[in-house]
């Protein structure tokens, strides 16, 4: 593999600084091993060589990135690089990460401790590219040249000066979307160094100042979420009529009475579920209509925008969208007048509503939230509901969403539950707080332009599934079903792609369902079978 | 912006192919997504089919969920994969001339 020195982001222009080669890819264990037989990485042809920008790895993640060569136009994007490293570093223009910033700025030792932690560097095959500190020490050089006093001076006499041009610049770009936002990396150093946090800044830097980010995070993210609702497009009539529609469908299905309450002032809890769950894994919610019923829990869900969808992609890239975003929720909270907002199976919800977004949160907007994984602790453990975990008696494994379980520490309710209505229940290794992310983390779950679904399942997913097929190596084959419990929405979709692009529901008889799906597969009054092992 | 030409004209499409100007969908671009995917005849299943998720998209702003599909135009999901190779979500939906669902979907 091509060693790459830092300086090399700088030189080449339009070439393409690495290829990624499938074979030198850490292995997966059979029958995922062989590379022939899989269906391959999808390369970008000639013509979207010509049209789209794609110098860093043949991977392009925003179709819409500006393809110029006129020098006064990279000049331009040049100045607003700066201004926005300036902005980083400023009291005034960074209410949520300066100090953190800063500290990951100045105090790194070049040690590599981090690398070792990084799984898309250690599935990628060792690839410089992918060392989480290629980035940031890029971006530390940048910042110490172009922002802090003498300091072209000082990187002229340093020998490893970088020059921000049109190529620095968009590769830069592409690079800080080749990162889950995991912040393995973050937990493994000695000086508390967050490269996770370096990168999430960068992206800032390119949609506040550029206007440059996912149109998944932004355009069709965050803008429609505040516009329409919902990222997903889900219109709050659509989300009413849709649950309606669910509430039938599996008062059907299971012979119980399933109903889910809408607006309902003075409740005490709402529920934020991700709409995106209403729509691909209605089993989630529904799940929850039925629990809390059964415990008789005094809830509702919002029909106003954006209160029935949690999720905030503004954690992922700009902090006014985020802010906007947390501020609308409790907004919502406050004027129904609940005692306490439950977040739902989503990680980055979490994230954002616990921790982020408090700086903005006060006053009467401070209302209590809760974590789902405590919520659905409680009313299991509550006797209030019968169960016979032999209905669950099937191997099952258990995902951490990096944002509830390393970087909230909210590790053991969900074992505690798994552990008591799961029989064949199975730790993953490493687990807990030094899981490995699902490679769907920072946004990528939901991205999915030109070739970038190819990456996330070769690369970034990748010591993912390699953990799942080894917690699950004692009963490998289809007829033996298994369930990886995701409790996240956007770990479930990249554990959908990576299941469906090696075909491991067929082959390893493996599916992925949240965590009250599995509590009310094991309800004594839920007559028949809740969880569907075929498809419809 | 990418572009294609489908059935003798030319479209706005995003990287994976979807039209991005729906009201300008007409039987005939169905019929070319289709042949793509060495589709070449579309029979009466495939325009329910079709009809559905557009008339869907149209009064809702959204592709219907699949459980909706499957219960509103009687064919059980591994019947949709028959009848579209890659699927109700990239196949139905983009030969229905309506963008790609996104958006934690």
């Amino acid at each position: 593999m091509k060693k790459l020195k830092l300086t090399d982001i700088a030189r080449g222009e339009d070439t393409q600084l690495i290829e990624i080669n499938p074979n030198e890819l850490i292995p997966l264990p059979p029958p995922y091993d062989r590379v022939e037989a899989l269906p391959g990485f999808k390369q970008l042809t000639e013509e979207q060589r010509g049209r789209l920008v794609c110098n860093l790895d043949g991977v392009v993640s925003y179709a819409a990135l500006p393809k110029t060569k006129n020098k006064e136009e990279e000049k331009k994007y040049v100045e607003q690089f700066v201004s926005g490293m300036k902005k980083l570093l400023s009291k005034e223009n960074n209410w949520t990460f300066l100090q953190p910033l800063l500290l990951s700025i100045d105090y790194c030792a070049q040690c590599q401790t981090c690398c070792d932690a990084c799984p898309i560097y250690l599935a990628s095959g060792r690839n410089d590219l992918y060392r989480p500190t290629y980035r940031s020490e890029i971006f530390r050089r940048l910042v110490n040249k172009y922002v802090r006093p003498v300091g072209k001076l000082r990187a002229k006499l340093s020998g490893g000066d970088i020059e921000l041009n049109w190529t620095t610049i968009t590769r830069l770009y592409e690079l800080s979307y080749r990162c889950n936002l995991c912040r393995r990396c973050a937990q493994s150093c000695p000086m508390g160094v967050d490269n996770a946090l370096i990168t999430r800044e960068l992206r800032k830097l390119f949609s506040q100042e550029l206007g440059w980010a996912p149109k998944e995070l932004h355009e069709k993210g965050t803008v429609l979420q505040l516009e329409v609702g919902s990222p997903t497009g889900l219109r709050p009539d659509v989300a009413i009529d849709n649950l309606q529609f669910l509430d039938e469908e599996f008062t059907e299905a299971t012979g119980t009475k399933v109903s889910t309450p809408w607006d309902k002032e003075g409740a005490d809890i709402l529920l934020i579920h991700s709409a995106g769950d209403i729509i691909s894994f209605p089993e989630g919610p529904i799940s929850f209509s039925i629990i809390c019923n059964a415990a008789g829990i005094n809830w509702t869900l919002s029909s106003e925008i954006p209160g029935y969808d949690g999720v905030n992609y503004g954690v992922f890239y700009d902090d006014v969208q985020l802010a906007r975003v947390a501020i609308r929720h409790a907004q919502i909270a406050k004027k129904l007048g609940v005692k306490k907002i439950v977040m739902g199976e989503c990680g980055h919800q979490h994230k954002a509503f616990m921790t982020v977004a408090d700086r903005v949160l006060t006053g009467d907007l401070d209302i209590p939230r809760e974590s789902v994984m405590t919520f659905l602790e409680n009313l299991v453990f509550s006797g209030k509901i019968k169960f016979d975990p032999s209905k669950n008696n099937f191997p099952v494994t258990l995902h951490d969403p990096c944002n509830v379980v390393r970087n909230l520490g909210i590790v053991e309710p969900q074992r505690r539950i798994l552990r008591y209505l799961c029989p064949q229940f199975r730790e993953m290794t490493p687990h807990g707080v030094d899981n490995y992310c699902c490679g769907g983390g920072g946004g990528l779950s939901v991205m999915s332009d030109v070739n970038f679904t190819d990456w996330k399942v070769h690369v970034a997913g990748r010591m993912k599934f390699k953990q799942v097929l080894e917690a699950f190596a004692d009963r490998p084959g289809s007829e033996v079903k298994k369930y990886i419990c995701a409790p996240c929405l956007n770990c479930k979709l990249q554990f959908r792609d990576l299941l469906d692009y090696y075909g491991a529901r067929e082959k390893s008889g493996i599916i992925c369902g949240g965590l009250a799906e599995l509590i009310v597969n094991a309800m004594v009054d839920v007559k028949k079978p809740f969880i569907q092992w075929e498809e419809l | 912006m990418a572009q294609m030409e489908l059935a003798g004209n030319t479209y706005e499409v995003d990287e994976n192919g979807f039209m991005q100007e729906t009201d300008r969908w007409n039987e005939d671009v169905a019929r070319a997504y289709a042949a793509l995917e060495d589709v070449n005849e579309l029979t009466e299943e495939h325009w329910t089919a079709i009809n559905y998720l557009r008339n869907y998209y149209l009064g809702n702003g959204i592709c219907p969920m699949i459980r909706r599909l499957i219960k509103e135009s009687g064919f059980k999901l591994s019947k949709l994969y028959e009848l579209f190779p890659n699927g109700p979500a990239q196949s139905a939906c983009k030969w229905a001339g309506v963008p790609k669902p996104t958006g934690c979907v």
